[in-house]
């Protein structure tokens, strides 16, 4: 090591140190069951999304809604699997986390995480839907938020997860004790020692679900995304609030608060008054709005996803000596071509990763950067026209500008940034060769 | 090592057979925007009839602006003989639905005359379309005006493929000129009828007839009027007659009558008029039924 690694070295035993957390490990742990179940999930949403749907980017450029039979089909088998698994992936995570923690404290691992689990679902139940009769037409409100118990519930589930691990063992326990105490009272079940406890929980968490219903719709989860939505979603013309939003958005990531901001911006109102001027000129020169968070960060910042992960895969490819990274890697290669990188979040895992938070969070910075200054100094026009979500990070800006090769050169220019931002903290990450990572 | 190459190799084709389609897509969808897109600018052409001056609809605007409660602007070309066109009036900045009338000097009635017009109007035309980069508009004509217009989207609207008609609304507008004949053409109806598959498809034609009595305004046969049927029937998207009758249904005055206005405001400028005067315009075309108003054909 040369003394230019110093900060990295600290860096990394940082990192050492954080792992040892038992939070910390009862989360990573807790990432990597479900990992497997994200995976399958995802590679069927390639499918599903950049393939059968009408905005997807393959069915567009391929044409498949013209020579596929029974497109109708497809599309609804593909969906049923998605949602199944999609729909209750945070309900596993809150399982999982609480499981992990439980076992840490040796307790009763099986019951805790069920016990969180259901924890996690009250927080989400629909107020609203209790309050209806029934009617069986099925058009009745959903009982379940269904959108929190999907991937944006993550954060949530593993928040819930280590209360009620850590509140759940705790609690068994003290009940025991406090049966062997008073004797009297007879002896103590394992019925009775895990419903107890499963009461307690549960009277807690349908309070607070309870309360917050009173506050808003979208429940606890809905809460936190609706702040912070208001917070980031209308960062305006200004680079240094587009930067700070991109930031920020992307370390919410990092937490598991998935999506605030997403790639939306092509129907936002200036997207539009982009569109019009480019189709009146021919082309995006001198658009209206040449800085946007859509011309910056969703044509520049956003390959593979939130944080550049498309960046991370070829760093791995690159550099990694990890069979765990590189196994990762390999296996979310495809959805992050077409900017679905949940897998990629939970497999490696990078959410509380405090390794790889740094280039999550400058990597995209700089990509920004860069594509403000050559928007600025008109080296390429700004995306104009709307392209589909799911199209592969380095084409946005070349389709988006109309085909600008200036745009495809300067897409590359940020990927290549982007992997020689990675690639230290990628090899600094192959230290932990002989840990729990190694093939 | 022979792995390795045939992954380049397979990497490369992929890459190649995701960049060309999509940017085959990419110009396909681009060429969609342009012919799809809008323009905010819509505005009114109205090209009054023979022997009016680009003053005719003035009294029309007036109460159009009164009761819309928006200054719609105006803009009025005249076209001299020559073609020379003089501007007065002007489109306000930001007014996106602007009437613009376009007058001749040469406002003579008769077959030679009115095809020459139309070509006038082509002349003013393009040059609006240069100067404000509207790409669609909408279109009134009054009397003889309508058969300027319609002479004039057979004609010499191609000439102008970027831009769209959205709607065309002619006031007592004779196809058929004076003749009242119902198996007789005269030469503009027969001109218009050899030259009606060059109508926009998509347009949408509203012909509204006025009577004093039952067969004509005073100046305009209401069988003239009906004769456009064989012009835009089953050519145009949608063709729709209109009879109103009771006060003001002189041919000259029909610009200005209040249940036109009201149709104005409806069809061509596609307001959503308050429930009262809508169930003004209904009542009063149900108590034409009641009183045996023959409706047309």
């Amino acid at each position: 090591m040369t003394g230019k690694r110093v900060p990295l070295r600290g860096l990394w035993r940082l990192n050492q140190r954080i792992e040892q957390w038992r939070a910390i490990r009862a989360i990573k742990e807790a990432l990597r069951v479900a990992y497997p179940f994200i995976l399958v999930m995802t590679l069927i949403d390639v499918v599903g999304q950049g393939v059968l749907t009408k905005s997807g980017f393959f069915f567009q450029i391929y044409h498949v809604g013209s020579w596929l039979p029974g497109l109708e089909i497809w599309r609804q088998l593909f969906q049923v699997i998605s949602l199944v698994i999609n729909g209750i992936v945070a309900v596993m995570v809150a399982f999982t986390t609480g499981h992990y923690l439980a076992r840490t404290y040796r307790g009763d691992a099986l019951a805790v995480g069920v016990m969180s689990a259901l924890a996690f679902l009250t927080l989400n139940v629909n107020y609203d839907a209790l309050n209806v009769p029934m009617r069986g037409n099925g058009e009745d409100i959903p009982q379940f938020m269904e959108n929190n118990l999907g991937p944006q519930g993550i954060f949530l589930a593993i928040v819930v997860g280590l209360l009620v691990g850590w509140f759940g063992c705790h609690l068994m326990n003290w009940l025991g004790k406090w049966a062997l105490k008073h004797p009297h009272w007879g002896q103590l079940s394992w019925t009775s020692r895990v419903a107890w406890p499963l009461v307690v929980i549960l009277t807690i968490t349908v309070g607070i679900g309870y309360g917050l219903s009173w506050l808003n719709d979208g429940g606890l989860n809905g809460l936190v995304y609706q702040g912070l939505s208001a917070m980031v979603t209308n960062p305006g013309h200004r680079g240094l609030m587009i930067l700070a939003v991109t930031a920020i958005n992307n370390g919410l990531w990092w937490l598991g608060l998935i999506g605030p901001v997403s790639l939306a911006g092509n129907s936002s109102v200036t997207s539009l008054q982009n569109l019009a001027y480019a189709v009146q000129h021919g082309s995006g020169w001198n658009a209206p709005n040449p800085i946007t968070l859509h011309t910056l960060g969703d044509a520049y910042a956003n390959f593979g996803g939130a944080g550049m992960t498309l960046a991370l895969l070829l760093a791995i490819w690159i550099g990694s000596k990890q069979a765990s990274y590189r196994r990762v890697a390999n296996q979310t290669f495809l959805p992050n071509l077409v900017n679905l990188n949940e897998p990629t979040l939970l497999g490696l895992p990078l959410l509380y990763n405090p390794l790889l938070l740094i280039p999550f969070i400058v990597a995209p910075a700089v990509n920004i950067v860069v594509a403000w200054c050559a928007i600025t100094w008109k080296l390429v026009p700004p995306i104009v026209y709307p392209v589909p979500r799911t199209t592969p990070g380095p084409l946005i800006a070349y389709l988006g500008t109309g085909g600008d090769w200036r745009a495809l050169l300067l897409s590359l220019v940020c990927l290549a940034l982007s992997v020689a931002i990675y690639l230290p903290f990628v090899r600094l990450a192959n230290l932990a060769g002989g840990d729990e990572h190694a093939a | 090592m022979r792995r390795n190459w045939w992954r380049w190799v397979v990497g490369v084709l992929v890459v190649l057979a995701i960049f060309f389609p999509s940017t085959a897509w990419m110009h396909q969808r681009i060429t969609q925007y342009k012919s799809n897109y809008k323009t905010p600018l819509n505005p009114t052409i109205m090209v009054p009839g023979s022997s009016a001056s680009q003053n005719r609809f003035d009294s029309l605007i007036t109460q159009l602006r009164q009761e819309t409660k928006v200054a719609h602007s105006v803009l009025k070309v005249k076209v001299a003989e020559n073609g020379q066109l003089s501007y007065t009036g002007s489109i306000r900045r930001g007014d996106n639905q602007p009437f613009i009338v376009i007058a001749f000097e040469n406002n003579r009635d008769g077959y030679e005359n009115i095809n020459k017009q139309a070509r006038w109007l082509n002349v003013a035309f393009k040059d609006l379309v240069k100067t404000y980069h509207f790409n669609h508009f909408s279109a009134l004509g009054h009397s003889n005006g309508g058969l300027i217009l319609s002479l004039f989207l057979e004609k010499y609207f191609a000439q102008t493929p970027r831009v769209d008609i959205d709607r065309l609304m002619t006031i007592a507008t004779p196809y058929n000129m004076e003749s009242n004949s119902t198996t007789e053409q005269t030469a503009i109806l027969k001109e218009l009828i050899a030259g009606r598959r060059q109508l926009p498809k998509k347009l949408t034609v509203y012909s509204v007839a006025g009577t004093e009595n039952y067969s004509s305004d005073g100046t305009v046969p209401a069988n003239s009027v009906n004769q456009g049927k064989y012009v835009f029937q089953n050519q145009v998207a949608h063709y729709t007659q209109i009879t109103v009758t009771g006060d003001n249904t002189t041919h000259s005055d029909l610009p200005q009558n209040r249940q036109i206005v009201l149709l104005i405001r409806q069809y061509l400028l596609q307001e959503n008029l308050p429930a009262k005067e809508r169930a003004q315009n209904q009542a009063d075309t149900k108590r034409r039924s009641i009183t045996g108003e023959t409706g047309l054909p």
